[in-house]
């Protein structure tokens, strides 16, 4: 058997096939919910088994709780000092950020699939109140005076202001897009906004993130700090005098062909640092070196005396530890930039300290002496002494007892299942109980959990590429898009530029890639990834099988511009009719294939096949493209293949001038509004 | 040339072994760890870079196991460049059968210890080391000088190495006028290879990488000016060489060498990692005059003998034991006859940036002669850009012209492209640690179809990217 290879040659692919049948069957069931994993019990009942997935920790002031984050929708609380278990506080789906109230009375937490937040009473341990917040919230900060409660949201890219006692919304400051983290400064002044999808620019030129300030007193935008040519910017963190704050962010090489990866060609990974320390300027420094890279970095922290700088790289599995002082001497006596020199680490990081899959938050206990790590996807955290830069404990976070069981059960059975006859592998009827939790549970289901779960990792982690330089996710923030577009190497340089698709609901949307070329994931994630993206040794069939299993399973977010019920706003009414029409404004019927819902067809808006509708641009070697999906299109701007409309309305003001993308030029200005509408619904 | 048939085998090495005796050197203290080493009389680690012998009376490779030394392999005039594969079973090494003969590449199955010659050429190879992938790499002398190649070594699993000009044959991968050979392959799947600086014209002893299909050539750091050879990746990524005759290292943080703190001794070639984290070396100290195999606890004030032979040199330590392979490199060599180049601000270089851009860049190759061919100019975008395409597999360097046509900045030495390559630079020698800005290249808005310098008049297959269909 043979397929159409990467370079139009043909090479033999039984193994793809092999993989194909492989992810299928992997894929069976539609598991996966991000931090969870639901399955069917075989008593046909449904439950949830849950991975913890820890995500963020908090530490109370005298350091004698911490508050775990866990994407599971729980709140863990741990003994600051010992890491003994107090509590599990179930929250909403997929909670993202949390935060204390000034007294350390309430917890609050944003569940971003929910669009809520959860207010928990520190005292009891539990939630009292739970409140509507805006889209995707992803991170709350309470104000220091506990006057007001900022919410980031993600999808509204703003900042939602609460009267922190009611959790009535005040007013909505903008941010960035995709507005994601919010960090109050310690002097209580001042909050620090950053976003995850780089704002829009014109096309074919660097993408730009900013810092958005907001007064914390007044709840007003102050100012912003440019962040030119970063994409995918996450945590702050400030020096306890306020005087420095710095950024983790990816600095995108998106402009470059991608005809290699070493000396970070596709993606470094950067700090920008601001504030009077650094002369109130903005300095981008580089936290990779020639042949190791510091993989998305993600969580920042400053212990309180200053020394030491510490950044979650979650790709790199690993916590960079930055000697600050001399960091801050190296800017200072540096002129002209930092950030390109991959050499410029050796003045001030000290250690790559080994973390676990996803490093992601971080948290620094009061006195200083000990970093956590959340590792979300290993389930645990990583305790480091501040002094050694070692790690020196390893805290366990299993899932529910549940997941705990059915994974102990799981062992147990394979081991009785390959015993002698006559021989008893289990020592003891203290594990029965898991024995029972495994034979309520199909084991076959248990393995499809599990391989998601390893393929997740697979997908989070920089390894596979040359010098680990950068994983899926470098990309597909989040597991959805980055709203970029990337110039790759083997059709050309600068040519057939392509815009980055959001993975959510592709399991059905088979071929893949614009020119339709990849028949399926395997084709798509193996040799052609290998090839011209990793530029490594790519994973093995199982971890591919695992990685495409675990992106067939990513499911849709929910719409936020549907109402409940399904029903329709008279406007996106009007737009459905649109999309739906055959004959046009002037009364004469549209073509067959040049009616929206063509194309456009089916649950997933797409019919699988290439059309040319007139989108060709000067670099491209063929007009045709495969229908892409609707899917949440109002979140994935720009559009059109190669990115070139920034918005849906250009689609057709600009780029659709001979009606070749569906009859649209008799529309009038708010029947094309109607029908755009329509399609945020999709 | 021809490959050797895999099964070839030389039989009972393992009963003649018995029967040899003419090393029996000793050690001094138990090593960590078994390893093989060559002991020869005379040992000059540099003179096959100028063009002579380094082993003028001979080599024998020895096993040393549990602190004892007998000869690795029997019925060999001479051997030597043991590599030892990735799961520790098998031994490549070159060999004589006579002393007559040019060295060539067998292999030693350790468990049973057949030997089977696994190549048969007319001219001397040496230095094999085994590949990810299923691929060997060994140097190969041509008209040219030591030369790298690589071939299939006949081991499964084989993995397919996508490569139109790969194939089980032998792939040429430096195809230059100098003589080059395998150090190391490190674990990012390069090869480390020394060679001269100039790469191409001069003498003093540099180490470079190239990918597994001769592409992406490149010198390791570019502080040059100091002899370098002999490399040896430790399990941290560091790299370890003889500088001069001391020990130096490469680190991933720093664009430039950094001494090693090892006792004062005369290194020679690479140094061994044993599980434990010493190192294994070749090393004479003052006054002695044949090298031993010493092991060093790095920061240690001094180094243990391990093994001593009066008369011998003895070199090149390698372990026995399996190691993780380095990743398998997947070639993407598109099938074309040509190679695209893009210099993303040729402005740029370690000799210090130019003010304004060139006006053009000049193409130069050598013919099979070695004589020195124009091949054309290309424009350079205000910017500093410019994209060509060059003739592949063969020796080319640009200089930078300015308005009047007058070079203003020459490359140092020669580099090649392989078939098919399509890569780019930061600028004119930048070095690894420059990393690019991100922007569109002024040349690439200009036009996306690179400038022909191929010499020849088949650039009207060169057209932006691979003919056919592609997949990105």
């Amino acid at each position: 058997m043979s397929l159409r290879s990467l370079h139009g040659r043909r090479i033999d692919s039984v193994w793809i096939a092999t993989l194909s049948v492989l992810v299928a069957g992997l894929c069976g069931m539609r598991l996966w919910r991000p931090g969870t994993v639901g399955a069917a019990t075989n008593s046909g009942s449904s439950q949830i088994l849950n991975y913890a997935s820890p995500e963020e920790m908090l530490f109370t002031r005298d350091g004698s709780r911490l508050y775990v984050l866990c994407q599971s929708g729980e709140v863990r609380v741990f003994n600051g000092a010992t890491y003994a278990s107090i509590a599990t506080i179930p929250v909403g789906h997929q909670p993202r950020g949390f935060s204390l109230s000034p007294d350390e009375s309430r917890l609050f937490v944003v569940n971003s699939w929910d669009d809520t937040l959860s207010v928990i009473d520190t005292h009891a341990l539990k939630v009292t109140a739970t409140w509507h917040v805006g889209m995707e919230p992803s991170s709350v900060v309470d104000d220091s005076a506990d006057k007001y409660l900022y919410v980031a949201n993600r999808i509204s890219n703003d900042v939602a202001v609460l009267n922190a006692a009611t959790g009535a919304e005040v007013k909505r400051l903008a941010a960035g897009r995709g507005a994601s983290y919010i960090t109050l400064a310690p002097n209580g002044k001042r909050l620090y906004v950053t976003h995850v999808y780089p704002n829009p620019t014109p096309w074919r030129t660097p993408p730009e993130s900013e810092v958005t300030v907001i007064d914390a007193r007044t709840a007003e935008v102050v100012g912003h700090i440019p962040l030119p040519s970063a994409a995918g910017v996450f945590h702050v963190a400030f020096t306890s005098d306020s005087r420095l704050g710095v950024v983790a962010e990816m600095h995108p090489k998106n402009l470059l062909p991608v005809t290699q990866v070493e000396s970070g060609w596709v993606f470094e990974n950067t700090l920008t640092l601001f504030g009077p320390a650094v002369g109130n300027k903005t300095v981008e420094v580089p936290l990779d070196d020639l042949e190791n890279f510091a993989v998305r970095p993600f969580g920042v922290a400053i212990t309180p005396d200053g020394s030491r700088l510490y950044v979650s790289c979650g790709g790199s599995e690993a916590v960079v530890a930055i000697d600050l002082p001399r960091l801050l001497r190296y800017v200072r006596a540096h002129r002209g930039p930092i950030v390109y020199d991959l050499a410029a680490g050796a003045h001030y990081v000290v250690k790559r300290i080994p973390a676990g899959h996803d490093a992601h938050g971080v948290a620094v206990s009061p006195d200083g002496r000990r970093l956590l790590v959340a590792n979300r996807l290993d389930d645990t955290i990583s305790v480091i002494d501040t002094r050694s830069n070692n790690v020196v404990s390893t805290i366990g976070l299993a899932g529910s007892k549940q997941m705990w069981s059915l994974q102990f059960g799981l062992q147990m059975f394979a081991g009785m299942t390959n015993a002698a006859p006559g021989q008893r592998r289990c020592k003891s009827c203290h594990i029965d109980e898991h024995h029972r939790n495994a034979k309520r549970m199909k084991l076959s289901t248990i393995k499809q959990i599990q391989a998601l779960r390893r393929g997740e990792q697979a997908f989070y982690s920089g390894h596979y590429a040359f010098h680990g330089a950068m994983g899926c996710v470098n990309c597909h923030i989040d597991s959805t898009f980055d709203a970029m577009q990337w110039d790759f190497e083997p059709d050309g340089l600068a040519r057939n530029i392509v815009d980055n698709m959001l993975l959510e609901g592709i399991r059905d949307a088979a071929p893949y890639d614009w020119s339709g070329v990849n028949p399926n994931l395997p084709t798509q994630g193996g040799p052609r990834t290998e090839k011209f993206i990793w530029r490594s040794q790519n994973y093995d069939v199982r971890t591919l099988a695992d990685v495409c299993a675990y992106i067939n399973s990513l499911p849709e977010r929910p719409n936020r511009w549907r109402l409940p019920g399904g029903n329709l706003t008279p406007a996106q009414e009007r737009g459905k009719a649109i999309f739906e029409r055959t004959v046009d404004d002037f009364g004469k019927p549209i073509p067959l294939t040049n009616r929206c819902n063509y194309c456009h067809s089916g649950p997933l808006g797409t019919d699988h096949k290439k059309f040319d509708v007139g989108t060709k641009g000067p670099g491209d070697d063929s007009g045709l493209f495969v229908t892409p999906l609707l899917t949440n299109i109002a979140l994935t701007a720009p559009y059109l293949h190669n990115g070139r409309a920034a918005s849906l309305e250009e689609i057709w003001t600009i780029y659709n001038p001979q009606d070749r993308h569906g009859r649209t030029n008799d529309l009038a200005k708010d029947e094309l509004n109607d029908l755009i509408e329509y399609l945020k619904t999709r | 040339m021809r490959l050797a048939s895999w099964g070839l085998a030389a039989g009972s090495a393992l009963a003649m072994l018995a029967t040899m005796s003419l090393f029996a050197p000793t050690a001094a203290a138990k090593a960590d760890g078994d390893f093989i080493v060559t002991a020869a009389p005379v040992y000059r680690p540099l003179a096959e870079l100028r063009g002579a012998e380094r082993f003028p009376k001979g080599a024998q490779l020895l096993l040393v196991r549990d602190g004892k030394a007998e000869p690795l392999v029997a019925g060999f005039a001479d051997s030597a460049d043991a590599s030892v594969s990735f799961d520790g079973k098998r031994v490549l090494f070159a060999g004589k059968k006579a002393a007559a003969d040019p060295w060539q590449i067998y292999e030693l199955t350790l468990a049973n210890g057949s030997v089977r010659k696994v190549m048969e050429t007319q001219s001397d190879a040496e230095r094999p080391l085994y590949l990810p992938g299923g691929r060997m790499v060994w140097a190969q002398r041509t008209q040219d000088g030591f030369q790298l190649q690589s071939a299939e070594d006949g081991h499964p699993p084989k993995v397919p190495f996508l490569n139109p000009t790969a194939g089980p044959g032998v792939l040429p991968l430096t195809p230059m006028r100098a003589n080059a050979f395998p150090a190391e392959v490190i674990a990012d799947g390069r090869i480390l290879f020394e060679s001269g600086f100039p790469l191409g014209e001069g003498r003093m002893p540099e180490l470079y990488l190239v990918y597994a299909d001769g592409s992406g050539v490149e010198a390791y750091r570019c502080d040059h000016g100091r002899a370098r050879w002999g490399g040896s990746q430790l399990a941290s990524g560091d790299l370890i060489f003889t500088h001069g005759s001391t020990l130096a290292r490469f680190t991933s943080a720093l664009a430039h060498e950094t001494p090693v703190a090892a006792p004062r001794a005369e290194y020679a070639g690479g140094i061994a990692e044993t599980a434990s984290g010493q190192w294994l070396l070749s090393a004479r100290k003052a006054g002695e005059a044949h090298y031993q195999i010493d092991q060093w606890k790095p920061g240690a004030a001094s180094l243990q003998t391990v093994l001593k032979e009066r008369g011998e040199d003895l070199v090149q330590p390698t372990l026995t034991a399996a190691r993780v392979p380095p990743r398998r490199f997947p070639s993407d060599l598109h099938p074309w006859n040509y190679a695209n180049l893009l210099a993303l601000d040729s402005r740029l270089s370690l000799a210090g940036n130019l003010k304004q851009a060139p006006a053009a860049v000049r193409l130069e190759t050598q013919d099979a002669n070695g004589h020195v061919e124009v091949n054309g100019t290309a424009p350079v975008a205000p910017d500093g850009s410019f994209y060509v395409s060059v003739p592949p597999d063969r020796p080319i360097r640009f200089l930078l012209l300015d308005q009047k046509g007058e070079v203003i900045r020459r490359e140092h030495g020669w580099f090649w492209v392989r078939a098919g390559e399509q890569r780019a630079c930061v600028g004119c020698h930048t070095g690894p640690a420059l990393s690019p800005e991100n922007r569109v290249p002024e040349i690439l808005q200009r036009s996306t179809t690179p400038f022909d310098l191929t010499g020849t008049s088949l650039h009207a297959a060169v057209q932006h990217g691979s003919p056919g269909g592609t997949s990105r």
